[in-house]
Formats: structure tokens, C-alpha cells, sequence
């Protein structure tokens, strides 16, 4: 059996990935791929981030049986890896945490950041906070208008919001922004890319960081199951929960792998975010991955009910393991992901973020009555709090005072 | 095989004028290239509309988005350039696009189409780790890939860039989007200098040349051969509340202004 190693020295996986941006950031990149093959080998670094992880978020995080659900499906037992546990209430802040100490290693001074859900940019200006650096936040003016209690988060951890205006006002249009901030501010400024898109080495790099969902999990099933799970489910929107949960387990053959897109209004209609299941190979934020385009190239309006999972694009390592058929991806509409959420909230107290709302809802959908005696490990990467205002007007209930 | 006029630049004071295709209809673009045309600019540089240009200031932003809102199709922009070449004479045609554009539309049928049309193309996010297939393939057609070579760029690094390189050397004046920035006209002259040391080919400098008076002092202070006007010139259009006939007039005037 081939030992998964990924990606290559210059970023791709399989054929996917790579760097594709303009020679202002070109130098950038290539100097942050040293540094960060420089840290991967610091042990201090690693000290420090372990000790981060354990005191700032509250890791480990724990692994829950969740029996009621596991009942109401009537098929196979349902693990939740909780990163909605985190301090911050995702598992951005794990990758944040990571690149900030690599920011403060390279002397850089400002720190900016993309967000949709806003989840991403709490998470920053959380670390910008912890570490006193000034941070600005681009986000798309749509997603400032559906996720209101981050916005009001990062103003109080003392970010600055960028509002953008260009394209779908959303998270594609938020990381081209930042993007450009990057150009014009390339001496002092570290951009903190919240998922696993973009360009090399970003992919891997938030990868890395966000594996220790992963390999924690892995700890914790072999402890309580005995043996590794069957399946494992997490949502995709650029990838990083998704990445973190399933790298460690890519070697492991018997453990089958599921991620979750957003659908929107359906796959096949136009107000879809899921990449894989309608998109086509193309470039998109300096990656080569699948993409939502047209029949020119020109990139498409992503729709989804949750501003995480709202992106065309999707990181390049999904691609390949789509590819390699590693992995499975399938969509799921705004409306099952409405239900899922709700079934969740009532069967395990537990009020999921939207984004892995969806994971929930193909686990509920799919697994029904079926593969009964199997383990499942679902990622929970994110409280429901940021969503209340947006789920309440999708179901009808008037949340204002 | 045909000649590619960017081998015959002249040697000083080149003038490289910007404006995207389809911009902001397809009949109007067309009137504003032929505007351009009868100046006989040295270069003229097409870009092609991409909806998410990264490297792009707020006004080749809005310039792309508006020439792609009526559905403009990378086959109509060809179009239109092979249509204006009829009567290119002696100025350089070059194409400045988004890899994305040349990849869907398929390398090898892109590169045909602008054969004998095109002298040279600008791939912006493009850079030189990822370059050498279409390369070749440019090279066989006679049409020469132009290098970016940015302030971050050192000068190992710029020397790798340029080996073999042909056409010009787009250097960007600062480091930032189209249209931004003040020109550091000591900086510029000391990069430009440098990079005339690792290539005989002319080194243009581009990004924030806005009026006569820039022209001039980069003319003036630095040992570069010539500028690339953009954004400048597209704003124009903005600021005349996007009157085209007011525009076309205007265009007419700035350019005999800064064609110095
Ligand atoms: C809770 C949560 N889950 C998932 C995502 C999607 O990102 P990714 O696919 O990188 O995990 C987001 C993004 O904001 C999020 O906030």
C-alpha cells in the first residue's frame, strides 16, 4: 500500500494546486514556504503552539456519543468531534493560532484576513488580540448583513471590518480583496488564509495546523471503539475542517471518507456552492482546483444559506482526493441542512453551525437504517450562536425584540 | 515566418496604452481601440475581461465587470483584436489576461488564434515556476511571454526570470494593484538599472502612470525606455459620466499629450 504523501515541494496534489500569482507576491510566498518548513522542525514552536492549544482553546476537544441521534437514525453509532467546543465556538482558531506564531517568527507587523461566516475572522482577531498586532478583516457587505454577531465580535476584539462591495459582496469577493491588500502591503503584512485554499503554501499549511482534530479523534475512537471509525463526515467549504478531521486517517484504507458541500437550492441549479459536484477544473485565488465557471472561465456566484460554505472554489486537496477517489463528496440543499440543524438542536442539545449542519444532514439522510453496528465520526466544527438570526427568518420565527 | 513588431521597439520614450476589450460595450471598445490606433502608440496592451482580476485596482475591476456584464464572450475579444491588427501597422499588439481565460478556452486554440495576430501576451498570475509549457508554445508561434518583475523581486531571481527572455520587461513601479500608488522615482531608477544590466531588451515601467507629468519625470529621473498607461486612461470615462462621444474626445487629447 502507497504511503499518502502530499503535496509536492512545489504544491501540487496530483495535478491540482499550485502557485498562481502575480511576481509582487511571488517572492512572498516562496519566503513563507521556507519559514514554514524552517517551524515545522522547531521544537519551540511546537511547544508553544501544544501549549496554546491546551490553555487558550481547551484542547483536546472532546468526542461525543451522540445516542439520541444515533438512535433517531437507526443505523450506524454517531461520534461528534466537538471543535464547536473551541474558545471562539470553531475550529478556525486552530489554524489561526498556528499562523499567527509563523507571522511573529517572519517580523511581520499587520496581520489581515478574509472571512464568510465570520467564524475565520473571529477567530484572527482573537489571536491579534492575544497577540497585539492590529488586524484587518475583509468581509463581504452580504455576509456583514447575515452574520451580524460576529461582525459586532470582531469589533469588540478590536479588529478593523473591511466592508466589500465588488462581485456576490461575499466570501470569494472577501479574498480577493485581501488578496489585493497583500500586493500593495507585501513588506509588513501577514495574511491569515482561513482555509485550505489558495495558493501553495497555504493548502498545506492550514492542513497542518488543522490536523489535529484529526489525530486527536483518531486517540480518542481507538480508546473508547477499540478500532478506527468506518466512516467519517465532515462539511466542505474550502476544506480545512474537512482536511483536519481526514488526513490522519487517509492511510488508513478500511476508514471511508465523506465530505459534505453545499448545494444551495439544489446541485444542478445556479444557486449552488457545491464546487465538486458542479464545478470543473480551473484557477481561482492563485489554486488550481475545481471551480464554479462558466464555459469561459469567468467564476460564478456561489449560493449557500451558510456564508462559511459560500464559495465556488473548494482547496485543492479535496480535488485530488476526489480525483484518486479517497473521498466522496456530496451536496446538500439549504433546506435539509435547515432540518438537520433544527433535529440536531432537539435530539443532542447541541446547536450546530450551518456548515456542519450539512455533514448532518447527508449523515441523517444517507445513513438511515443503514450500517447498523458501524462507527461514524462526524466533525461538530461549529456552534450554531453566529446562525440564530439567519436560520430564525429561513424557518419563519421572528427573533427580534 | 512573420515579423513580431515588439523586436523593433524603438529604443527610447516607448508608450504602452491599456484598455480592456468589450469595455464598455463591444461596439464602443471598438471605437476606443481604433481611437487609440490612429496614434500609433507603440504598444497597445488588450486586456481580457476576467471577473475576479486579483491583481486589478477598483477601475480595471469595474472596467471588466462592465464589459462582461452584456455576456461578453473570450471569442468576441479575439475577434475584435484580429479585426482591429488589419490595421496595426507598426504597433505592437499585446494581450494582458488571466490564466484562467487562456486554460478554458484551451491553450493550444487560444495560441492559434492570436498567432501572426499578437506579438506578445501577459499571463498575470502566471509566474515563472509555472510557465514553461505555454511557453514553448508561444515561442513556436513567435510570441513572446512578457515578464513581470515586481519591486519584491530580487535579483536572483530576476535573472532566472529573464534568461531568454524577448519583447519587453514590464517592471510594476511599486509594489500595489493597477492604479494605485505614488510613483518613488529613485527606486525606479535604481531597479530599472539593474535589470537593463541582465537583458538588452526595453525595460517599460507600468502601474500609477496617470498624466503628462509622470511621463515626463520618469522620462526625466529614470533610465527606463518607456511607460504602460492604464487605469488613467479607463478612468476617464468615469469621470465624464460615462459619455462615451465626451470620452472618445478626451482620449484623443490625453493621448497626443502624453505621447511626449
Ligand atoms: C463552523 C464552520 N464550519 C465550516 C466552515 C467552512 O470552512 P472549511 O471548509 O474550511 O472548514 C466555516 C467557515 O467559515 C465555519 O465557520
Amino acid at each position: 500500500m502507497k504511503t499518502y504523501k502530499q503535496p509536492s515541494t512545489v504544491g501540487r496534489f496530483g495535478e491540482f494546486g499550485g502557485m498562481y500569482v502575480s511576481e509582487t507576491l511571488m517572492p512572498l510566498l516562496l519566503n513563507l514556504d521556507k519559514s514554514y518548513k524552517k517551524i515545522q522542525k522547531d521544537k519551540k514552536f511546537k511547544k508553544e503552539l501544544n501549549d496554546l492549544f491546551k490553555n487558550y482553546v481547551g484542547r483536546p476537544s472532546s468526542l461525543h456519543y451522540a445516542k439520541n441521534l444515533s438512535k433517531y437514525i437507526n443505523g450506524p453509532k454517531v461520534y461528534f468531534k466537538r471543535d464547536e467546543l473551541n474558545h471562539t465556538g470553531a475550529h478556525k482558531i486552530n489554524n489561526c493560532l498556528g499562523q499567527i506564531l509563523l507571522a511573529k517568527k517572519m517580523g511581520k507587523t499587520r496581520i489581515i484576513a478574509e472571512t464568510g461566516a465570520g467564524q475565520h475572522g473571529v477567530a484572527t482577531a482573537t489571536v491579534c488580540a492575544l497577540f497585539g498586532l492590529p488586524c484587518y478583516i475583509y468581509m463581504g457587505s452580504k455576509d456583514i448583513e447575515r452574520q451580524k454577531p460576529n461582525v459586532f465580535r470582531m469589533k469588540l476584539l478590536g479588529a478593523t471590518i473591511i466592508p466589500v462591495e465588488s462581485g456576490s459582496k461575499s466570501l470569494k469577493d472577501a479574498m480577493n480583496e485581501a488578496l489585493r491588500d497583500w500586493i500593495k502591503n507585501v513588506r509588513d503584512t501577514f495574511y491569515i488564509i482561513g482555509s485550505t485554499a489558495g495558493p501553495h503554501p497555504y493548502p498545506k499549511m492550514v492542513r497542518d495546523f488543522q490536523s489535529v482534530i484529526g489525530k486527536e479523534a483518531r486517540e480518542q475512537i481507538l480508546k473508547v471503539e477499540k478500532k478506527l471509525p468506518d466512516y467519517l463526515i465532515a462539511c466542505v467549504g474550502g476544506g480545512s475542517n474537512a482536511m483536519g478531521l481526514f488526513y490522519p486517517f487517509l492511510n488508513d484504507k478500511k476508514v471511508k471518507i465523506i465530505g459534505v458541500e453545499a448545494a444551495g437550492r439544489g446541485a444542478k441549479t445556479e444557486e449552488t456552492a457545491a464546487t465538486m459536484t458542479s464545478g470543473t477544473p480551473g484557477i481561482l485565488h492563485g489554486s488550481y482546483s475545481y471551480v464554479l465557471q462558466d464555459n469561459d472561465g469567468q467564476i460564478k456566484e456561489a449560493h449557500s444559506i451558510s456564508a462559511g460554505l459560500d464559495y465556488p472554489g473548494v482547496g485543492p486537496e479535496h480535488s485530488h482526493l476526489k480525483d484518486i477517489k479517497r473521498v466522496k463528496y456530496f451536496g446538500v440543499t439549504d433546506k435539509e441542512a435547515l432540518e438537520a440543524f433544527q433535529t440536531c438542536s432537539k435530539l443532542e442539545g447541541i446547536i450546530p453551525a450551518l456548515e456542519p449542519s450539512h455533514a448532518l444532514a447527508y449523515l441523517m439522510k444517507a445513513f438511515k437504517n443503514k450500517h447498523k453496528n458501524k462507527v461514524v465520526i462526524l466533525n461538530m466544527c461549529g456552534r450554531g450562536d453566529k446562525d440564530l438570526f439567519t436560520a430564525a427568518k429561513a424557518i419563519g420565527f421572528d427573533a427580534d425584540e | 515566418m512573420q515579423m513580431n513588431n515588439l523586436d523593433t521597439l524603438p529604443k527610447k520614450k516607448i508608450l504602452s496604452l491599456f484598455m480592456t476589450c468589450g469595455f464598455p460595450t463591444l461596439s464602443q471598445s471598438k471605437k476606443i481601440f481604433n481611437e487609440m490606433l490612429s496614434h500609433q502608440p507603440d504598444v497597445i496592451e488588450f486586456g481580457l475581461p476576467f471577473s475576479d482580476p486579483m491583481a486589478d485596482g477598483p477601475i480595471i475591476q469595474e472596467a471588466n465587470k462592465l464589459a462582461l456584464s452584456s455576456n461578453l464572450s473570450t471569442q468576441q475579444s479575439l475577434n475584435l483584436i484580429k479585426e482591429l491588427s488589419k490595421s496595426k501597422n507598426n504597433t505592437s499588439f499585446v494581450i494582458m489576461c488571466y490564466l484562467n481565460t487562456v486554460r478554458k478556452f484551451g491553450v493550444d486554440k487560444f495560441i492559434k488564434s492570436i498567432k501572426n495576430i499578437v506579438d506578445g501576451i501577459i499571463i498575470v498570475d502566471l509566474p515563472f515556476e509555472e510557465e514553461s509549457e505555454i511557453k514553448k508554445s508561444l515561442s513556436k508561434n513567435n510570441i513572446h511571454l512578457i515578464k513581470l518583475i515586481s519591486p519584491m523581486t530580487d535579483k536572483k531571481r530576476a535573472q532566472k526570470l529573464l534568461k531568454g527572455s524577448k519583447g519587453f520587461i514590464y517592471y510594476i513601479s511599486a509594489t500595489g494593484i493597477t492604479g494605485s500608488n505614488k510613483l518613488d522615482y529613485k527606486e525606479i531608477n535604481k531597479n530599472v538599472k539593474s535589470l537593463k544590466k541582465m537583458s538588452k531588451i526595453p525595460v517599460l515601467v507600468g502601474f500609477g502612470i496617470k498624466s503628462k507629468k509622470d511621463v515626463l519625470e520618469i522620462s526625466k529621473k529614470t533610465n527606463a525606455d518607456g511607460v504602460i498607461i492604464g487605469s488613467a486612461l479607463i478612468q476617464k470615462y468615469f469621470d465624464l459620466k460615462m459619455d462615451i462621444n465626451k470620452y472618445l474626445i478626451d482620449l484623443r487629447k490625453f493621448i497626443t499629450e502624453v505621447k511626449v
